[in-house]
């Protein structure tokens, strides 16, 4: 009996302890939600002293939204982004698995060094060689296009690790079976490795799904003008040209944060999976 | 597996090869050669002038801080946070999803969320910690706690991450040595530090020089509601960076600022390593080939 006494009361303590971490995670999220679906006024008004009134809202108002809608074209740039997004999730898988299929399946000449390349390009943060790109990009004659925001980053070091690492377990005999037969590498590619590595293209889209939406560097130096911002840089100007406007700078975030978060609930068994994978196996 | 033509890999590698060569390495390669160039030559000259630069020292000290602070406390963080969601209760798959949500958030929506809660007039946390009976913080205004607070937006938004690496390399180790070492009367401090903490090295030395890298580069928060202010306390390497080359249009600097980072990033993955790696060698590799 005491044993069990003492376990029940240790899973207390442990659920007192997840619930207080997420607590602490959520917060500001919550407290974002909240304040977007109020008015500014309402925000200032009840902001101290401390009450119930300033965790919730008095009066629930969409006007945030409007707001960020009409005044501030934001549908504009949540277009931008999913075109961009769009266009790169499927060609950045299939330019990267293509890629790292040759290193899970042949033997070559420079295997080892051309392999390191990329791993040397996936170590390589992004923010230093901004500076440098950004010089190439402007003479291409991409800045202020959705060009330059796609191409730099389609061939991405990290999702070609990801794919070699699952390609490896694919069985080399089903592979040499399709061959026997007389099918194409590209038949073989998209009809047999293809169907059968879902989970691991699931997981490179949405990596680079966020990487993408999340971007915040490299389209603020490319992407300035209205026709070719992303939703970041939106938010961005939005806080640096209209510091007081609180409800609606909360309503972007809460916009902005909803796309990835509602993308990833149903994905996340994919995608942690994946992740951990490239990680842990190393 | 043997091809019977040899060009068949190099033509399945070419594409993204081609795109890594003009858009990683080339800029890389071209951004160590702006920093020893000057007028068109080579020179040390753009070196020798940062290293009598008072605002490099201060930025290089400052980003030295926020690393120190930043990095330890974030694996901690993520550390503590994967083994309570590795915990095997009912609902665990909740918390874990609510631990890992703040990644799907991006550091500009973070910064944006946290800036207001941490303003001085109207910010909850002020109204939070007076209700308690605190005063009032300067938070972002005050020069010795923006750094703080930069360091709080950031844990926030990458703590999941990490714990999801860790969560992983628990989930990976096997069960009976738990029950084991149970058996022979080990407490739980004694289980963390001599059975966990060895055996997760790989995943830990994985998940140190990610962070590293991701955090001696960190800047949007700066550059977002700082500006590298007040009195400079926030103004970190990769800022004055970004301000050399965009505000001040001197590359080179820029350039040779961003190969000291390079460099930093480089001197610490190595010093992980030998601290992390060495003992990896011999036991406990069951689990890896596959």
């Amino acid at each position: 009996m005491g044993r069990k006494k003492k376990k029940t009361l240790c899973s207390i303590w442990l659920y007192l302890a997840l619930l207080l971490l997420a607590v602490c995670t959520l917060f500001p999220l919550f407290w974002a939600i909240s304040s977007s679906l109020r008015s500014d006024t309402e925000i200032y008004t009840y902001a101290m002293p401390f009450t119930l009134q300033t965790l919730f809202p008095v009066e629930l108002t969409w006007d945030s939204y409007k707001q960020l809608f009409t005044e501030f074209h934001f549908m504009r740039s949540i277009l931008n982004t999913l075109i961009v997004v769009i266009v790169l999730i499927p060609c950045g898988c299939l330019i990267n698995s293509i890629a790292a299929l040759p290193f899970a399946l042949f033997d070559f000449k420079f295997k080892n060094t051309i392999f390191a390349i990329f791993m040397v390009s996936f170590m390589i943060p992004f923010e230093s060689i901004a500076i440098p790109l950004y010089n190439l990009v402007n003479q291409l004659g991409w800045v202020d296009t959705k060009t330059a925001l796609i191409v730099p980053a389609l061939a991405n070091g990290l999702t070609l690790f990801l794919f070699r690492q699952f390609f490896s377990d694919i069985p080399t005999s089903l592979i040499e079976a399709a061959r026997v037969d007389g099918a194409s590498w590209a038949t073989v590619f998209f009809q047999v490795i293809m169907p059968s590595s879902l989970p691991v293209f699931i997981t490179a889209g949405l990596m680079l799904f966020v990487t993408q939406w999340n971007a915040y560097m490299w389209p603020l130096l490319v992407g300035r003008s209205e026709s070719s911002r992303t939703i970041m840089i939106t938010l961005a100007t939005l806080k640096m040209e209209n510091q007081t406007l609180w409800s609606c700078l909360y309503a972007g975030s809460v916009l902005s944060a909803f796309i990835p978060i509602a993308l990833f609930l149903p994905l996340q068994r994919y995608f942690v999976e994946g992740v951990t994978s490239s990680g842990v196996k190393g | 597996m043997k091809v019977k033509r040899k060009w068949i890999p190099y033509t399945m590698l070419l594409p993204a090869f081609m795109l890594v060569c003009i858009f990683k390495i080339y800029p890389v390669i071209s951004s160590l050669m702006d920093g020893f160039t000057s007028h068109g030559h080579f020179s040390l000259e753009v070196y020798k002038s940062l290293l009598k630069d008072a605002t490099f020292w201060n930025s290089l000290w400052v980003t030295i801080k926020f690393n120190l602070i930043c990095i330890p406390l974030q694996i901690c963080i993520a550390f503590i946070l994967a083994m309570f969601a590795n915990a095997k209760v009912k609902g665990i798959g909740i918390f874990r999803t609510i631990y890992y949500l703040p990644y799907a958030v991006s550091l500009t929506v973070a910064t944006m969320i946290w800036s207001l809660m941490f303003n001085y007039n109207s910010g909850v946390l002020n109204s939070l910690l007076m209700k308690l009976g605190f005063s009032a913080q300067g938070f972002l205004n005050d020069s010795k706690q923006a750094l703080f607070c930069i360091i709080i937006i950031a844990t926030w938004k990458g703590c999941g991450y990490w714990m999801m690496f860790i969560l992983a390399g628990l989930k990976n180790i096997d069960g009976e040595i738990y029950e084991a070492a149970r058996i022979d009367g080990a407490g739980f401090f004694h289980t963390v530090f001599k059975i966990t903490l060895p055996l997760l090295k790989k995943v830990l030395l994985f998940v140190c020089v990610a962070n590293t890298s991701s955090n001696v580069l960190l800047f949007a928060p700066m550059q977002l509601i700082t500006n590298g202010g007040p009195k400079n306390s926030t103004d970190v390497l990769m800022y004055e960076a970004y301000k050399s080359a965009f505000k001040y249009a001197d590359r080179s600097r820029s350039a040779a600022i961003v190969s000291v980072l390079l460099a930093m990033i480089i001197l610490v993955a190595t010093l992980q390593f030998f601290l992390l790696g060495e003992r990896e060698e011999k036991p406990k590799r069951k689990r890896k080939g596959r």
